[in-house]
Parts: C-alpha cells; sequence; structure tokens
C-alpha cells in the first residue's frame, strides 16, 4: 500500500501534479467515471417514466404514431460514427500527433451538431403533425428523455469546440491526453445512452 | 487494495511532441514492472492493458453499424412481440458493451473503474426493474 503511494503518475498529468488517489487512478477520471454511474440512474429513470406512460394515461396523441424509424436510424448511425471519430482523436493524442487530434475532435462535434440539427428536425415535424410536449403524458416522457439526451450531446459539443481551442493554443500537450480521454469517456457515455433509447424507445413495439 | 499492491514506478516524457524513447531489448526491468502506455495513469496500480489500435477501432465501429443495420431490419420483420424485444434487447446490449469496452477502454483499464460503471448499471436497472414490475408495466 506504502508502495502505491509513492508511485508517482506516469501518464496523463503534468509532472507535479496532485490528481491522484491512493487508488493510482487520475481523479478526475474517477470522478468522471463515478459521474457517468450516476448518469445510469438519471437516464434510467427518465427511460422507466417512458416505459411507463408509452401505453398509458389520457387519450392524445403518442410518439409512436409518427415516428419515422429510417431518419432516426440514419442519426443513429451519425452518433455511433461519432464515438470513432472521439477515439480516434485520443489515439492521436497519445501518439502526440495534434493535428490529427484537432481534425477528429473536430469531425466528432461537426457529427454530434448533425444528430443535434436532425434531433431539431424531428420535433419540428412531430410538432407539425400535432404532436407536443402536452399532447399527451407519453409525448411529455418523450420529449423529456429525448431533449434531455439532446442537452447532454450538445454540451458534449460545446467540449469539444473548446479543447479544439485549447489544442490551438497549446495547451493540451501529449502528456495531459486524459483531458482528452475524459472528454471521450462522456460522449461515449452519451453515446451508449442512445443506443438505449434507440432501441426501447423507437425500436420496441408498444 | 489487489489493484495497489503491484505498483511501480514510471517515468513521465518530458516533452509533449518526442514520442517515448524506445526501450532496448536488453534493458532490465524490475519484476512486477509495466511498460509505459502514454494516456495512462500509473498504470502499475491496476491492471491495465494496451488500447487497441486505430484499425482496430474501424473495425469495431463497422461491426457496431452492421449490428445497428440488422437492429432496423428486425424491426421491418414479422415475428411476435417477445421474439423481437428479446433480440432488440440483445443486440443493443452487445452495441453497449463494445462501446464500453474498447472505446471508453474499459477492458483496458482498472478494475476499480469498471466495477464503478458496473454498479451504477447494476443499481439502475435494479431499482427500475423493481418499480416497473410493481406498476404492471414490463410484463403487462
Amino acid at each position: 500500500m506504502t508502495h502505491a503511494l509513492a508511485a508517482p503518475p506516469a501518464h496523463g498529468a503534468a509532472p507535479g501534479d496532485h490528481d491522484y488517489a491512493v487508488t493510482g487512478i487520475n481523479s478526475k477520471k474517477l470522478g468522471m467515471w463515478a459521474f457517468l454511474a450516476s448518469e445510469c440512474l438519471f437516464f434510467g429513470a427518465l427511460i422507466s417514466t417512458y416505459l411507463l406512460y408509452r401505453t398509458r394515461g389520457p387519450v392524445g396523441q403518442r410518439p409512436g404514431d409518427v415516428y419515422d424509424i429510417p431518419y432516426t436510424s440514419v442519426s443513429s448511425f451519425v452518433l455511433l460514427m461519432s464515438s470513432l471519430t472521439m477515439v480516434l482523436a485520443l489515439a492521436a493524442i497519445q501518439r502526440g500527433d495534434h493535428r490529427r487530434l484537432r481534425i477528429w475532435l473536430l469531425a466528432t462535434a461537426l457529427l454530434g451538431t448533425v444528430f443535434i440539427g436532425g434531433q431539431v428536425y424531428e420535433f419540428t415535424v412531430f410538432v407539425h403533425e400535432g404532436l407536443n410536449i402536452s399532447s399527451s403524458v407519453s409525448a411529455t416522457s418523450f420529449f423529456v428523455l429525448t431533449g434531455f439526451h439532446g442537452v447532454h450531446v450538445t454540451v458534449g459539443i460545446l467540449w469539444l469546440l473548446s479543447l479544439i481551442g485549447m489544442s490551438l493554443r497549446g495547451l493540451i500537450p501529449q502528456e495531459r491526453n486524459l483531458e482528452i480521454e475524459i472528454a471521450g469517456l462522456y460522449w461515449h457515455f452519451v453515446d451508449i445512452v442512445w443506443i438505449i433509447i434507440f432501441t426501447v424507445v423507437y425500436l420496441v413495439p408498444n | 487494495m489487489e489493484e495497489t499492491a503491484a505498483a511501480t514506478t514510471e517515468e513521465v516524457p518530458e516533452s509533449s511532441e518526442a514520442p517515448p524513447a524506445p526501450e532496448s531489448p536488453g534493458t532490465p526491468r524490475a519484476p512486477g514492472e509495466l511498460e509505459a502506455v502514454p494516456g495512462h495513469e500509473a498504470p502499475a496500480a491496476h491492471d491495465e492493458h494496451a488500447h487497441p489500435s486505430p484499425l482496430k477501432y474501424v473495425l469495431i465501429a463497422m461491426i457496431l453499424a452492421i449490428v445497428t443495420g440488422i437492429e432496423v431490419g428486425l424491426y421491418y420483420i414479422e415475428m411476435p412481440d417477445t421474439l423481437l424485444v428479446a433480440m432488440l434487447l440483445g443486440l443493443a446490449f452487445i452495441k453497449f458493451g463494445m462501446v464500453a469496452a474498447y472505446f471508453m477502454h474499459l477492458k483496458f483499464d482498472g478494475r476499480l473503474l469498471r466495477r464503478l460503471f458496473v454498479t451504477g448499471i447494476l443499481l439502475a436497472l435494479a431499482v427500475y426493474t423493481v418499480a416497473l414490475l410493481t406498476m404492471d408495466v414490463l410484463l403487462g
């Protein structure tokens, strides 16, 4: 145990950084994983609420009546591919390739923006077809669930853009690649939440 | 405890641009000492392994895309709802697991992180499964 305490951080932090706990894991990374674990409960509550109300409550138009599965499938594919570009950005900074880091981060942000644009368009179409957040309890739970996910994606896009800016200013040297890894953990989590939402909300029949 | 037992020391690369100097095959290494991998925190403190190559990431993404295609295809095939739901959830679980294991590096990072995340998932599953069963949602 004392040996572990004496071990200096090897990578992902600048020399002299005090971000390492007795676990030997960077505190920021550990904190992000703890946050993501808590997010499982957050999104679990929203998904459960949708499952509870999707066929219940007063009669009204329900989201399942207006889904466009091919369109949402393409959106899902776009978000899935953004996870690939994100992990390629991490691989680039771990090699010390700053140019490719910025290219892949930008690609990830763009793919995220396409996904969000698609969600905004989908919501607009739903509203034009008469389904809004107050149409029914199931509509409310649908918009709250997918809306909160969209907010998470938007936060991720802003985070990625700030990382690109930091990289351009030379603030992310190779040994601080943990900054990219932590942002990547958040981004991938947003992706796997959508994997569940796409299956449970869109594909599973009522 | 087991994750800190094999702690050793490693050097941090001094330059951000220069790749880590290759180690000569004959360099002596202390028992239990691990090789330095850029982008990892104190790998000696837990059981880490090297990350996949970019090519492997692309292959994993292709598998994920194919599984997504299968999911969408199943949606249009006539079959009993129970079978459809089971297959869709199984494929979603595969995608979830692959992203978490390979893209989030849970397969390669320390056990503590894996346990932390799995605890969150299991807790959420347990709490909401019980809640939905209580409200007669899952079993109709």
